[in-house]
């Protein structure tokens, strides 16, 4: 373990964020709860619980996954973004309520241990209709079990930010597993075709999100750049470049966050140490790169965090040509001070010459 | 660096984006008909003709 624990710092954004958080699925039950306690007054308490956690815990899921998609498309949604774990601990915490209402429900009467009996009542895999679909949502379960535990800045620093991704791109598998829950479950039991209608709106909203999300994406890994003899690579004009602001360019298949402040020109890897997040997004604050995730920052010329802290970004070797922004296309080590283009003295040049 | 691990993300999210609406749609297309809600046995002829 190389990283300390260090407490969560509640800001009032963080504050606000979880209110409006725990209103909405307070809301959202007791709206549920009684809505069901109208239409079907047959319906035990038991029940009421049952689908209203695991509705409110599926619902969760699918606003978390679109929530990063969107921030892609609109910067207007990076709010949202800022303290999405909680929403996945949210969801993981609904998800175990509806999962120990329904173990008690179903699986505690008999004189086999609630979980062996989870496993071993119902096994007709073969059979679409009777198929055992508990089984999914406990997988399901598990997996956000793990992403909850993992989710302080603790683990992320632990990990490394790669495995750390890695672990926390298996909210997809979790997502899969729980439309096969619910398709399975549900929705053979229930067959109203406006619950098959929510289910349907809901995942293809997600992975419409995703598609818009990376074809916006592409565009920037396609463009293509000129190379010199010398191995600098053209990417823009210097007033392609808002000021305090970045361009992001794709050279040999990795990101380039090209930034201009304060009449010079700087480049690092566009991918913050913290969550991978896009850097080239994020804008020069108090003469540092503000991460737009979570506001990690870093010195726009040697790509390092200010003190006390201790992330390295790489930077890249940068010089300017005539209106033009010449990057060279090789790393270097995160942390390497590197001149930066200055504009002012390319100007004076020209004027001279 | 990100290369790898973004296109892991995107091999992992074609498969699944192919794999949950097929899913769903099975599950539709298989789903054995429920059989129609049983009249109470001591429901009346005009009880049942409502």
């Amino acid at each position: 373990m190389s990283g300390g624990y260090r407490a969560i710092s509640w800001n009032a954004q963080k504050k606000r964020y979880d209110a409006i958080l725990a209103s909405g699925v307070v809301l959202y039950l007791l709206t549920f709860i009684g809505l069901c306690a109208l239409l079907n007054p047959d319906a035990t308490a038991e029940t009421m619980l049952i689908r209203g956690f695991g509705t409110a815990a599926f619902l969760l899921l699918n606003i978390a996954l679109a929530i990063g998609p969107l921030c892609r498309l609109d910067a207007r949604f990076l709010p949202l973004l800022y303290n999405r774990r909680h929403l996945g601990v949210t969801t993981f915490l609904l998800g175990m309520i509806h999962g120990g209402f329904a173990l008690v429900q179903f699986h505690a009467g008999g004189d086999r241990n609630p979980l062996v009996s989870l496993f071993t009542s119902d096994i007709q895999f073969g059979s679409i209709p009777d198929f055992p679909f508990q089984i999914l949502g406990f997988l399901a379960l598990i997996v956000l079990f793990l992403m909850a535990a993992t989710s302080h800045d603790f683990w992320l620093r632990n990990l490394t930010a790669p495995t750390w991704k890695r672990l926390h791109m298996l909210v997809y598998v979790a997502y899969a597993l729980l439309v096969a829950h619910v398709s399975l479950g549900a929705l053979q039991s229930e067959q109203s075709p406006a619950l098959a209608a929510v289910v349907a709106i809901g995942f293809t909203t997600v992975i419409a999100l995703h598609i818009a999300a990376a074809l916006r994406e592409r565009r920037i890994d396609r463009g293509k750049h000129i190379a010199m003899p010398d191995g600098f690579v053209d990417v823009c004009a210097v007033d392609d470049i808002p000021e305090k602001r970045a361009r992001i360019v794709s050279l040999h298949g990795e990101r380039v966050a090209v930034f201009r402040y304060d009449e010079k020109i700087s480049a690092v890897s566009n991918v913050c140490q913290h969550q991978n997040g896009p850097l080239g997004e994020g804008r020069i604050i108090d003469g540092c790169i503000t991460c737009p995730w979570h506001g990690f920052q870093y010195m726009p010329e040697n790509g390092a965090a200010p003190a006390p802290f201790t992330e390295k970004v790489p930077t890249f070797q940068i010089r300017l040509i005539e209106n033009r922004v010449c990057v060279h296309p090789r790393p270097n080590v995160p942390g390497t001070w590197v001149e930066p283009a200055c504009i002012k003295r390319r100007k004076a040049k020209q004027e001279a010459g | 660096m990100i290369q790898p691990l973004r296109q892991t993300h995107l091999r992992i999210f074609l498969v699944l984006a192919v794999l949950v609406p097929l899913i769903f749609v099975l599950a539709l297309v298989k789903r054995r008909p429920l059989p129609p809600p049983v009249t109470p046995v001591h429901a009346t002829a005009t009880e049942v003709s409502r």
